[in-house]
Order: C-alpha cells, then structure tokens, then sequence
C-alpha cells in the first residue's frame, strides 16, 4: 500500500471486503456448503459411503475433501474471507462509528422538538435561577457530556447516554475473530488422541486421531478401577475410571473420572468417552468324561497352557476365545492333542443349546462344531472372564480460553448492540407569562422505544422537581 | 401418569385457542378474540402445572432430573415457551390477530408429542452424558431461541399475507392484520431475541460439549444445523441493520432461517438415520 502502483489494486481489493453485500453472500454460501457436510458422511463415517459411489464420483468428492470438508482448505479459505471482510468492513467504518461517539450536537437545537407530543412538555413555577439550577442538577446526575446554553429568553440543556453503544458491534466482530484465532491455536498447538485401559492396567502412549500416529506422555496413566452402573431398565447410569497418574513411577495424583467430569494433569486433560469388554485369558470350563462311571470336572485353564486330560489320553489347551460369535455369545477353541496322532480342534459354546439352533445343518454335522468330538470326553463352556476396560478422550488445546472469551465477548456485544442505544437528550426551557415551559425532546440510533421510555421517565422526575404528579 | 394426561389435555385447549382466534378474524368479533386469550391462559397455565408435575414425578420415580431430556420433553417444553413469549407480544402489543399464527403452531408441537406413535411420554433416567449442569441451561436458551423465531415465522406470513390486503378486496380477515409498519418492526424484534438466544445456546453447548466430549466443537449434524441457521439469521440482520431491507425481503429469509430451525431440531434425526443405514 506504500508506493503508488499497488494502491490502485489495493483499492480493489479494499473496496471488495469492505462491503457488507459479500458478508452476506459468505453467510449464505457458509450456510449451503455446510449442508453438504451434514449429508455427505464425514471421516470414519466416509469409508462405507465411498464404497457405494462410483469411481468418477469418488474422484470428485475425494479432491474436493467432501470426505473431510470443515477441514479442507477450500471451507477454511472461505473462513478466511469471511474473517478479512469482517475486519475490513470493521476498520473501513470504524472513523464514522467514532464520529457519532464523539459528536457533540449544539445544544441549542430545535428540531427534535418539531411534533412534540403534549405529555412532554409542561410548565412550571418559580423564579428563572432556581428552576434552571433544579434542572441542570438532575441533568448532571442523569446524563453524560451534559451542556447548556442559553438563547435570549430561551434556556437549554443537552446530554446523553449510551454512547459507547456504536462500539458494541465491534466486539461481536472482535468475538468472532477470537473464536476462530483459537480455534486454529487450539489446531496447531493442541492434540486430540483417545486410548483405552484395561482396568488394573497403565499405559504411556495414546492414539492420535487426526494421524492414527501413538503420542508419548510424560507420565504414566494407571486405571485402578473401572465401574458401570445401569438403572433398573437397563440403562447405563454412571461410568466412572479411577485413575492414578505416574511420573517416572512415582504416583503424583489419584482422580476419579466421569462422563463430564473431565480430570487434568500436566495440561492434559482427560475424558470418560466409552467403555468395553474383551474377553481376558481365564476360560471356565467343564468336561464331561462319558465312562461307565461318568464325572464331571470343573477347570479354570489358561488360554494357550496345555494341560493334561483327566484320563492322561492327551493334552488340551484353549486356542482362542471370543466374547461374541456370529450372535451366538461365547465361544472358545478347543485343541485336544492326543498321545499319538493329530490334533482335534472345535468350538464349544457358553449357550450351546442356542448355538445348535442356530447353526445350519452343515456345520453342526462337521467334527468342528462337536463338542464331543474327541471321545469320550465332551467340552463345555461355563464362561469366559471378561475385561473391562475404560475408554479415553485425551486432549490438549491451548486455544479453548481464547474461545471461551470470544463467545462471552459476542454475548456482550450482542446485547450491546441489540439492546442499548445511543440517546442524545434535549431540554428546553422558555419563560412565558404563565412560568416556565419546560419540555424534553431526544434521538436515538435505534431502540425507538426505549427512547420513547426514557424521554417518558426524564419528564416525570421534572414534573416532580416542580411538585407535578406525572 | 398425570403430567402426561394433563399435557395432552392441553393439546386441545391450544387447538380452542386457535379456532377462538382464527373465527374472531373471520366474522370479526372481538369477543371471540378474548375467549382465544383465556383459553391460551388457561392452557399455558395447566402446561406450566403438568410440566412442574412431570418434574415432581421423575423425583418420586428416583431418577430426578428437569423434564428437558428427550424428545417428547423438549416438544412440550417448546410449546410451553412459544405460548409464553406469544401471551408477553400480546399483552405488549394489544394485539390478537398474532394469536391465529401462533398457536396453531404450539398446538401441532402437543399434538406431535402426545400422540405420535414413534414419541415416549415415559420418564427416563438420563444417561451419563446428560447428566450436567448445562443440561438446564443449554435447553433453555436454544428453545427461547427456537419460539422467538417460531414467532418471527408466524410474523412474517402475516406479514405477506397483509400485502395482498387492499381497498377493493375488502377482505375482513386481512384488514385485521396489524400495519406492514408494525409486523415488520415486531419481526425484527423477534429475530434479534432469537438471534441472541440461539448464540447463547451454541456456546452452552459448546461449553458443555467441551466437558463431556472434550471438544467444544465436532461438526455433527445437529451442531452444524444449528450453525447454519445462526449463518442465515446473521444474514438477515446484517441486511437489515446494514443495508436497511426491510419487509417482503426480511419476511421470506426469516421464513428460510426457521426452515433451518424446524431441520436442526426435526430433520437432524432423520440424517442420523441416514447415517445408520450407511453404516
């Protein structure tokens, strides 16, 4: 903008956010781009999406980012114009918005006072001196910037309130560009990772979401204790992790956490997002030896030990476990190894009844699915122990109070804005031969009523100075 | 129960109401006018009644909470906060023809509560999620916000419905409609509260977003609607306060911008449903 050939386009461009047409025309175009995203699945929600769209499709939507839209450069871009027109539209009006702040009418004006209504005016008695004194008393008392004049038989007052109301759509403007200034600190100073605990167990690692990258802590998370309460229907009430945190194994601070009750160490902070179950290591089993003399036995086995059948014709162990198969609950793989020859491996179900149903007529045939298939024992599934773990939202973002103080300074510029005005107030005082006529005259930037109010209020406590009931 | 027996009773004093209002209009007696007034009374008092039971009851159930927490409690809650912003325009502005516009909408928000088929009047306990301080407050600000605009919606068909009236038309039901002077200043009104209480509840939820999920903003549907409709009423003011529309122009975008509200509130579900079938 300093030497002379940029001016011009600088000018152009000057012109282009300084008008408030295209403030509205973001708006609206915001407003339509942001539907997209709300019909387009968004991010884990776009794999299957895309699946069903054609490839030419799925090239246009994936070089658009429609898959990621908020965060592709193009939806940023058009944050980006919105921010530019906002503070230019702001700097290119603001010298005009200062004038009417510091703008001092002469007091002397009669054109507010053109169609008054009667209820404003009203006459009272005394001499000159003491009634102008009451007057500007009250005035002094009621309204900033106050002054008077006095015109031959003519006396008036001016002052007003209210005047830092022009500024209250600078904060709202202030506000949005905080909001988005710590929105981006909160971007490229912050991290948004989640992980899950076993209970019992400790972790130093979280999973990024954004890169699917691990990010090391500098301390250590332990879960001492996780718990779900459900009401009487079923459900979910409270789910609450009791955490330690761990520096260099030295525990720094027991928390106990909850769904929005966040927990914060070193300028981390935590959340109870979800939780699960995964089937742990310990089977219960129990096997039926179908002898003369039948006996049941009852073992808690460790998943992947071999351990000895009771009659010593071989060995077992668990191969696999699985909290839920096919909808039919609990399953566990069985591998018998006898003493000679090859192993026999099938599954046996918690619900084995249930699973018999289920399965078609095929499997139930096949050795796989018997749980009798190595004589003459046969295998049942009592349960598997299961796991819980909590799961974890773990952030940090620098920006939030930056956020925070946007969204309360667009609270008050709002109501600055919508609700307060600038009222610059008349009042005339003329001797006649009946006294004093004294009337109140006033304009407002907006709020007609309010004016309307205050003009009514000024009128009555006058009346009252003078002992007139309004 | 009987919050929800008197609740739905309500439905029908709304639909009273309307039909007081609409028939003052159409034969022109201001009698009738009155008798929609003490029926919108008499129905937003006995609502005001089954509300604080319902809250009553959830505490005698053992699962207390403020009746805001699901659908059914938030149609009824939005009614109860037109009716209420409605009976303060009216008695502010000694005007009944609103009336006509207005409750029909509260009436079809009971009606759709109590007795759609898909919508539980039940008490439920409220999940974890639920469970905040923001719960209150976030609530209330965004149906304060949604009834204003409802309002405003009602204002502006009243406003294009008053362009049609003329001299040689000589219509009694449009020549009751207040002045285009007056319906345009009463909408901005209604645009600017409900300007006001929509941003106050987006930062609510902002905040308590915040503290549940950990992030005070994750461009969910329900969110983003919510975004959009702030966009289109932001619009609409920078027109006005700006560029000085006035009117036929700030009557149709006001319309648009509660389209968007009626789809933040309705049509959200319906796209999580869509997302459920994707997945």
């Amino acid at each position: 903008m300093v030497n002379s050939k940029s001016k011009n386009r600088s000018n152009v461009i000057w012109g282009f956010f300084s008008s408030v047409k295209l403030t509205i025309v973001l708006l609206i175009i915001l407003a339509i781009v942001s539907i997209l995203g709300t019909v387009v699945p968004q991010e884990q929600g776009a794999a299957e999406f895309a699946r069903r769209l054609n490839p030419a499709m799925l090239q246009i939507f994936t070089s658009l980012d429609f898959f990621d839209m908020y965060h592709s450069i193009w939806f940023r871009v058009l944050i980006g114009c919105l921010a530019m027109n906002l503070v230019i539209c702001s700097v290119d009006r603001f010298p005009a918005a200062w004038k009417r702040f510091t703008l001092r009418p002469e007091p002397d004006r009669t054109k507010p006072f053109d169609n008054l209504p009667p209820h404003q005016s009203f006459l009272a008695q005394g001499t000159p001196e003491e009634i102008a004194n009451k007057v500007n008393k009250l005035f002094q008392s009621r309204y900033k910037k106050t002054r008077k004049k006095e015109v031959g038989a003519n006396l008036f007052f001016y002052g007003e309130r209210g005047n830092y109301s022009h500024f209250g759509v600078y904060l709202v403007h202030l506000s949005v560009l905080l909001i988005i200034v710590g929105s981006l600190v909160g971007s490229f100073f912050g991290f948004d990772a989640y992980v899950n605990i076993l209970a019992g167990e400790q972790i130093d690692t979280v999973m990024l979401r954004k890169t699917m990258r691990p990010l090391k802590l500098d301390f250590t998370v332990r879960c001492d204790k996780f718990t779900v309460d459900f009401y009487e229907n079923g459900a979910p009430k409270e789910y609450r992790s009791d955490l330690s945190f761990l520096v260099k194994g030295k525990e720094m601070a027991k928390e106990k956490l909850l769904v929005n009750h966040p927990v914060e160490f070193m300028g981390i902070t935590f959340y109870q997002a979800n939780y699960g179950s995964i089937p742990g290591k310990t089977v219960r089993v129990k096997i039926s030896c179908n002898t003369a003399q039948p006996t049941v036995i009852d073992m808690k086995v460790e998943a992947g030990k071999s351990i000895a059948l009771p009659g010593g014709e071989g060995k077992f162990k668990v191969i696999d476990v699985r909290g839920d198969i096919m909808k039919m609950g609990q399953a566990a793989l069985i591998s018998v190894q006898p003493n000679q020859g090859k192993p026999v491996d099938f599954w046996v179900f918690k619900h084995g009844e249930m699973a018999r149903k289920m399965l078609p007529e095929p499997m139930l045939k096949s050795p796989k699915f018997n749980p009798s298939a190595f004589k003459p024992y046969t295998f049942f599934l009592d349960g598997l122990e299961t796991k819980f773990y909590t799961g974890l939202q773990v952030n940090r973002d620098p920006g939030v109070s930056i956020v925070w103080i946007g969204c309360f300074f667009m609270i008050a510029g709002l109501f600055v804005t919508f609700f307060l005005s600038h009222m610059r107030i008349w009042v005339h005082l003329l001797k006649t031969d009946q006294g004093m006529k004294i009337s109140a005259a006033g304009t407002a930037n907006k709020n007609p009523v309010g004016l309307q109010r205050e003009l009514e209020h000024l009128t009555n406590d006058l009346k009252d100075l003078f002992g007139k009931k309004g | 129960m009987l919050n929800s027996i008197i609740l739905s009773y309500t439905t029908f004093v709304y639909f009273a109401a309307f039909m007081f209002y609409l028939l003052a209009m159409v034969m022109n007696r201001e009698i009738l006018a009155r008798i929609g007034t003490f029926a919108s009374l008499i129905g937003l008092l006995a609502q005001t009644v089954g509300i604080i039971l319902r809250w009553v009851e959830s505490y005698s159930l053992g699962v207390g909470h403020a009746p805001l927490s699901n659908l059914y409690e938030s149609l009824v809650f939005f009614a109860w906060t037109l009716m209420l912003l409605y009976m303060i325009v009216e008695w502010r502005t000694k005007n009944r023809t609103f009336g006509t516009f207005v409750t029909p909408l509260a009436f079809l928000a009971m009606a759709y509560a109590s007795f759609s088929p898909n919508i539980s009047s039940h008490i439920q306990p409220l999940i974890p999620a639920l469970k905040s301080n923001w719960l209150i407050s976030h609530v209330i600000t965004c149906f304060f916000g949604y009834a204003a605009f409802a309002l405003s919606f009602g204002l502006s068909l009243m406003y294009l419905l008053k362009r049609l009236d003329s001299e040689e038309r000589n219509n009694i039901f449009l020549k009751l409609i207040p002045g285009l002077r007056i319906l345009d200043d009463l909408n901005y009104q209604m645009i600017v509260v409900g300007f006001l209480m929509l941003t106050l509840g987006i930062i609510t939820g902002a905040v308590w977003a915040h503290s549940a999920w950990g992030t005070y903003w994750s461009w969910d549907p329900k969110e983003t609607w919510s975004l959009i409709t702030w966009f289109i009423y932001a619009s609409v003011i920078h027109s006005r306060m700006v560029r000085g529309w006035k009117g036929k122009r700030i009557a149709i975008l006001s319309m648009i911008g509660f389209a968007c509200v009626l789809f933040t509130y309705f049509g959200v579900n319906y796209l999580a449903g869509l997302h459920s079938y994707a997945k």
